[in-house]
């Protein structure tokens, strides 16, 4: 019995956009995606959505602010931006706009504690969040 | 219907740094101590599954051919840490569904290969690209713990202080010295909260165990056995959103379909092997697994009801923080632990008249996900 002739599922090219950090109208944010059919949101540039399956999905802009909710200073560990025998935090923010990323931290004078209020800063093409002014 | 079916022998080499023994090295003694434990010749065997993720291809052929065991299918399975416990629980399917008698399961991973550090991790994974590593995991984990609730970081380092003592116990454990509280939180910082007392080390291993349906031990008159009540294997689940890290899902789902398929429940456990990588995941497991209310671990490690003349004890091989965690080895050494538990071979780490152990081994760090697997398996006294 015939049926419909076979037709190529087509490669992903997900490695075109490595970077999480993106220019939008609004500024540099950190790039997330929003499924067209059931609204979810996900972070970093992605071509499906991981709850309806959909690929009419979309680039967009995360929130620049969001909580931490919880951190690590990282002593010397192997890792991309370790710097060696130095100390690196890093931690889980929660943005406003409802995605979790992993991000570096930088301290300032406030200590560090989860719940804390923490917004987006940029060095060049390096990103990293900061104690929100305020805390 | 499914087929009962049994561990009917175990061995394992000493968790530690054999710089000198491949992966063939590794194993093959004990692959060849299991099978004359159980009494059998190669020919009995039906199929192999073989845990490891960093082995390379053919590891389980490569073991398997140096005692002339081949064409019989073998498998090599890859979940991380949970890789041998995933080879269990496709050794446990084929022989409960009728389509093996006998299988022998390796679990085996050489860590020394990579000259220390922690583990390597996929480059495809978004966050291991941002320099994630697994300690940093745990020890965000802990840090969100300890702020949730009353928890020090002390009682963090007891975890670590019960694991030493139990490993003091096992001549397989990497660790046999004990340590205090003070050794502990003193001991060189690594991801804060956790210092380097309060991480698995890095090491080399490998377990064998041999499962046989009922029919099969019966007909070659195996004496010494324990039933596998339980075999369950769970895969992580994305979560785009906020996930609760006190409170890892896929080790509560496996736990509780675990008790479910064996119709016991936590308070039935004399002996559990838990996923303890890193301190603080003996403390969320606890809770996990039922044994007590959500942040209330510590106490019940407090109050030394997790060791010997406890409710159950929880790591007497001494788990991965003293025994080790050669990766693919972790959960089948596990399993070769409950059952020289369950048949009164544990030597001074014996836990009196015990009949049930649980065993549970967790694997990978993946953006989105709790953790990519987990197996968790229960067994009882034949």
């Amino acid at each position: 019995m015939a049926g419909p002739e076979a037709v190529p599922s087509l490669p992903v090219a997900d490695l075109e956009s490595d970077s999480l950090l993106g220019t939008f109208p609004e500024g540099r944010r950190l790039v997330g995606t929003r499924c067209g059919q059931c609204g979810q949101l996900m972070i970093g540039a992605r071509v499906v959505c991981s709850s309806c399956v959909s690929r009419d999905v979309a680039r967009v802009a995360l929130p620049a602010t969001g909580v931490l909710y919880s951190f690590t200073r990282l002593h010397g560990l192997s890792g991309k931006h370790s710097g060696g025998e130095g100390v690196r935090p890093v931690g889980y923010v929660d943005l406003d706009g409802g995605v979790r990323t992993l991000a570096d931290i930088r301290e300032g004078s406030t200590p560090l504690r989860p719940d804390m209020r923490v917004e987006l800063g940029t060095d060049g093409d390096d990103w990293f969040f900061t104690p929100a002014a305020g805390q | 219907m499914t087929e009962n079916v049994y561990v009917v022998s175990a061995a394992m080499i000493p968790f530690g740094k054999h710089r000198n023994s491949s992966y063939v090295g590794l194993a093959v003694a004990p692959l060849i101590d299991a099978l004359r434990g159980a009494g059998i010749g190669k020919s009995e065997v039906d199929a192999v599954y073989v845990g490891h993720s960093y082995g390379g291809m053919m590891t389980g052929q490569r073991i398997t051919k140096e005692i002339g065991l081949g064409t019989v299918p073998t498998v090599n399975v890859d979940n991380a840490c949970s890789s041998g416990a995933s080879a269990l629980h496709e050794a446990w399917t084929a022989i409960s569904q009728g389509l093996a008698d006998v299988a022998v399961v390796i679990g085996v991973e050489k860590l020394t290969q990579f000259g220390g550090g922690t583990l390597p991790l996929s480059p495809e994974d978004r966050e291991v690209r941002q320099g994630l590593v697994m300690p940093a995991v745990y020890a965000m984990r802990a840090t969100r713990y300890l702020h949730e609730n009353d928890v020090g970081v002390e009682d963090l380092a007891r975890v670590s202080v019960k694991a030493r003592r139990h490993g003091a116990l096992n001549p397989f454990a990497q660790f046999r010295q004990e340590v205090t509280v003070e050794e502990v939180l003193a001991a060189r910082p690594v991801a804060d909260p956790l210092t380097l007392l309060m991480c698995c080390p890095t090491g080399d291993g490998a377990a064998v165990v041999i499962l046989a349906s009922q029919r099969a031990r019966d007909r070659l008159g195996i004496g010494r056995s324990i039933r596998v009540a339980a075999s369950v294997l769970h895969s992580g689940q994305v979560e785009e959103g906020f996930r609760d890290m006190t409170k890892p899902e896929i080790s509560y789902a496996s736990a509780r379909d675990a008790y479910a398929q064996a119709g016991v429940g936590p308070e039935d456990l004399d002996v559990i092997e838990l996923h303890d990588a890193f301190s603080i995941a003996e403390l969320v497991y606890y809770e996990a697994f039922g044994l007590t209310a959500k942040y209330s671990a510590a106490a019940l490690l407090r109050d030394g009801r997790t060791t010997f003349g406890g409710d159950v004890v929880v790591n007497p091989s001494g788990g991965l923080l003293a025994k080790g965690h050669p990766v693919g080895a972790s959960g089948v050494a596990q399993v070769a632990e409950a059952f020289w538990q369950l048949t009164g071979q544990a030597g001074a780490r014996q836990v009196e008249g015990a009949r049930w152990a649980m065993t549970h081994v967790t694997g990978g760090g993946t953006a989105g996900l709790d953790h990519g697997a987990c197996t968790v398996h229960i067994f009882e006294a034949a």
